[in-house]
């Protein structure tokens, strides 16, 4: 005879573990392959939220985005090192973002330097490899360099203001469904 | 290096990479696409995702991250393919 639903799920979320309150978890649980089906669901909820967002708040959707990243920023990398080298701080900005995007300087071929000095500002390009904001929209189907795409602007430019002390802005160059380039200016 | 090719039998010469490209990578000639300054490709592939006629081909990208694709879509496809 089949078990009703409610019978099923009973026994679904029967488990006799103790929960002691000394118990400190050491690992993500479950494994990362049991985690696809929640990533996506993640993926597309957020997705979905950003282009509601859009529709109801249209241009000040990036304003609101770029906001919350750059408080995500700010946040994360007050535990970070403060570097006055851009380079340096380039590379505490890699640690702060591991896992979750990936990058590396670029110049087109005919420059000689990465770190350009003009009127008292700093600027570098670079390619962002790996970007959650990237696969969240390419999974609902949704444009690159919308409000999605500035919560790493903010996010970045959160995280490089606090590690070198300095105003920061993030520029969107190009997007593409591989990399982006994207240009940090350091006032 | 990024090196790029054209299939010249493919290409319909529309042009959109030379104009989608920022590092201006691609020239046209003779009717269809060159990529000149290959040593400018950044590898982020939009010109591979919108060429219409899937002429393009690069070689040394690093491939980012492929968390958008579902396996059990992918693993469905299969099954028919």
């Amino acid at each position: 005879m089949t078990k009703s639903f409610i019978e099923e799920s009973q026994q679904n979320f029967q488990h006799d573990l103790m929960f002691r309150v000394e118990d400190v978890p050491l690992k993500c649980n479950p494994p990362a392959a049991e985690l696809e089906q929640t990533l996506h669901g993640l993926m597309q909820m957020n997705g979905y939220i950003i282009r509601s967002l859009e529709e109801i708040a249209g241009r000040g959707a990036n304003a609101v985005t770029f906001r919350a990243g750059k408080k995500f920023g700010h946040e994360v990398a007050k535990y970070f090192q403060k570097k006055d080298n851009v380079e340096e701080a380039l590379r505490e900005l890699s640690y702060i973002l591991y896992g979750q995007y990936s990058f590396e300087p670029w110049k087109p071929a005919d420059k000689d330097h990465y770190i350009v000095e003009e009127n008292g500002s700093t600027f570098i390009y670079l390619v962002f490899h790996d970007c959650i904001v990237r696969q969240t929209l390419r999974r609902i189907g949704q444009e690159q360099s919308g409000p999605l795409c500035q919560t790493l602007c903010g996010y970045v430019v959160g995280a490089i203001e606090e590690i070198t002390g300095r105003r920061a802005k993030l520029e969107i160059v190009h997007t593409g469904p591989n990399a982006c380039l994207k240009k940090v200016i350091l006032k | 290096m990024i090196q790029i090719s054209v299939d010249e039998q493919a290409c319909n010469g529309c042009g959109l990479c030379v104009k989608d490209c920022p590092m201006n990578v691609f020239e046209m000639g003779s009717g269809v696409s060159i990529p000149r300054r290959p040593e400018n490709c950044m590898g982020c592939l939009s010109c591979h995702e919108i060429c219409p006629a899937q002429a393009l081909e690069h070689q040394g990208v690093v491939p980012s991250r492929r968390m958008y694709i579902s396996s059990r879509v992918c693993s469905m496809l299969n099954r028919v393919i």
